[in-house]
């Protein structure tokens, strides 16, 4: 954490290169530099600085260069599989980087508890769906997201539940509208098998910091993400696509414009009215 | 990987898919018409295609209707067990039953009782409305149908304990919701029939409320984790962790009786227990079985925490059968209302 109050004249201290990622640490730090003031730069800046994959959020490891123009055909199951497959990945790296951040220090230790769980499903429906799509599978998208904008995520433990009910709500959503395009049973029924784990995180949540207004021991399931007939969240595949483009967490031409190149045909479903809160 | 070669290759082209997914909902049907049977042995897909239409368009409602009536009787079960917890059964013999676990209930819990209870009365309300568009009617069932202990009647059955025990009143709900869950989960293939808009209508729904019950399990799970900070298996994630008596947590119930230990174990067993990690993917010519647990690219997950957390990331279903033995002993004369 970056450390200094800037009134009061003392040193400011950078702990890792990667703070200078995020906005108000640079505002400051180019601040103190421009005031003549002094900085200090902590041993860990070095050190972090020899390896470039270390301060990297995603890291460590090998982060692929960004990928361009992802699109979707959504006439089969291997469509609807490979959408699938871009929010498990974003999930699993975001959650990645969740638990590897400064800021998971300061959880309790049942946020640590829950959010390490979070990051271990989503890493293994990542891999599960990944080897199921086989050579259909997406690219590693992880170079593609936004490193600005998951910094300023990872920059406070209220942004950080707060990104994470979005995309668990984009994620049960998408299962619930997808379901009925698929053509095999067995298809739906792994997809059942996750839209209830991701309702379940979506849940757990919601219930540690429910959105502004909503009562904390109704959150779980409250009437902003359950209609008057008791349904949940749902959206259709292109909503989706914008909700996860609205976060900016990937980086402009990551999704082709537009990303979905066939819808599913009248045989696999029609389209229904969708169902989501603009802050779950 | 040997075994866990992809699987989901080679789907592109759609009409193959389709044909695929077809001939195996026929061969799960009761039979093959014989148009069909002759379409299939002139060994012209068009007209095996344009025959399977017709015939397994006139199946369907029958599917459809009985998945949707087996919901109703569950939903009725979930609705009034909470009325009468919360002391709202149109029935006073229920509401007093469990008014000495009611006086033990923090007010923060009642009202996350009280949210559940008007999700499940949504249920049975849509539900209700739904039955007569796909041509069916609702069996008549109140109240008074229910032995919440799981006597079949007697009011002294097996989970008496709910009514005057904070802990094995959650454990009981708990138990409860992950039955809906796993319900809901195994019947949504009988309402998978392709081209069949009405089905794809019922098929959303049912995915909708599935994953509302998802989410009362996981916040009762967080409840009894609160209460019971040391028992890792009810986890802060809400997840069903492991299988069997295992999953349940049910570690802070002192001395449970053997019929309880029993049901948990159906509830979280079968043949698909929650401790599974293998899972069938169809990509149209093969199907392939992937093990959640060993799959590359885990390595940021400790060693020794893979199989947990696959059987974590991974809810599983029920068959009818496994649910109706679950829950008979909840309903007074199950076979007048409709299960076999």
């Amino acid at each position: 954490m970056s450390q200094r109050d800037p009134d009061r004249g003392e040193p400011m201290v950078v702990a890792s290169a990667g703070e200078l990622m995020f906005p108000a640490t640079r505002r400051n730090f180019l601040r103190t530099l421009m005031a003549g003031g002094s900085v200090m730069l902590l041993p860990s800046v070095f050190t972090a600085c020899s390896d470039d994959d270390d301060d990297n959020p995603l890291g460590p490891g090998n982060i692929p260069a960004p990928v361009t123009g992802v699109s979707f055909d959504l006439r089969s199951d291997v469509g609807i599989f490979r959408l699938l497959h871009l929010n498990e990945q974003l999930e699993a790296a975001f959650y990645t980087a969740v638990v590897s951040s400064g800021t998971f220090s300061s959880f309790s230790a049942d946020e640590r508890e829950l959010f390490i769980d979070l990051r271990n499903t989503e890493v293994i429906h990542r891999e599960f769906v990944r080897t199921a799509l086989g050579s259909q599978a997406l690219p590693d998208v992880r170079g593609s997201i936004n490193l600005n904008v998951l910094n300023n995520i990872l920059s406070s433990r209220v942004n950080i539940i707060t990104a994470s009910r979005l995309f668990e709500h984009v994620g049960v959503a998408a299962l619930n509208g997808a379901g009925k395009y698929l053509q095999d049973a067995r298809n739906l029924l792994v997809a059942g098998k996750f839209a209830s784990v991701e309702a379940r995180h979506a849940a757990a949540l919601r219930d540690i910091l429910p959105p502004a207004g909503v009562n904390a021991n109704t959150a779980f399931a409250g009437d902003d993400i359950i209609d008057a007939t008791g349904r949940d969240v749902k959206l259709e595949a292109g909503a989706v696509l914008d909700r996860v483009a609205a976060t900016g967490i990937v980086m402009p031409g990551t999704l082709a414009t537009p990303p979905i190149t066939a819808a599913p045909t009248a045989a696999q479903g029609v389209p229904t009215a969708d169902f989501f809160p603009a802050n779950p | 990987m040997d075994n866990q070669q992809p699987i989901l290759d080679g789907i592109d082209p759609e009409i193959t898919e389709r044909l695929v997914s077809r001939r195996d909902a026929i061969r799960q049907g009761a039979g093959m018409g014989s148009r069909l049977a002759a379409g299939l042995a002139m060994a012209s897909v068009p007209v095996a295609i344009a025959a399977l239409a017709k015939e397994t368009f006139a199946q369907t409602p029958a599917d459809i209707l009985d998945v949707l009536k087996f919901a109703f009787i569950l939903e009725n079960l979930e609705n009034e067990f909470y009325r009468a917890v919360l002391g709202t059964s149109a029935l006073a013999a229920q509401n007093n039953a469990f008014a000495p676990v009611r006086a033990l209930i923090p007010d923060a819990a009642k009202q996350t009782f009280q949210q559940i209870q008007k999700h499940e009365q949504q249920h049975v309300d849509f539900l209700k409305a739904v039955i007569p568009q796909f041509g069916g009617t609702p069996v008549t069932i109140t109240a008074a149908d229910f032995d919440f202990t799981g006597g079949n009647g007697a009011g002294t059955g097996p989970f008496a304990r709910a009514t005057t025990e904070l802990d094995f009143l959650l454990l009981a709900t708990q138990a409860f919701e992950d039955t809906g869950v796993r319900a809901y989960k195994g019947q949504a293939g009988r309402l998978l029939i392709n081209g069949n808009n009405n089905a794809d209508i019922a098929l959303e729904s049912a995915l909708r409320i599935h994953s509302v019950e998802a989410r009362h399990a996981a916040k009762i799970r967080r409840i009894r984790r609160q209460r019971n900070p040391g028992d890792t298996t009810l986890r802060f994630s809400g997840y069903v962790r492991g299988g069997g008596l295992a999953a349940a947590g049910a570690g802070n119930v002192a001395n449970p009786p053997a019929e309880v230990v029993a049901a948990l174990n159906l509830i979280y067993g079968g043949a698909t227990p929650e401790s599974n990690t293998q899972h069938v993917v169809f990509n149209g010519t093969s199907a392939v079985t992937i093990d959640a647990a060993t799959l590359t690219g885990l390595d940021v997950i400790d060693a020794g925490e893979r199989t947990a957390a696959a059987t974590q990331a991974f809810d599983e279903p029920l068959t009818k059968d496994e649910v109706i033995a679950i829950v008979k002993n909840f309903i007074k004369d199950d076979a007048a209302r409709g299960l076999p």
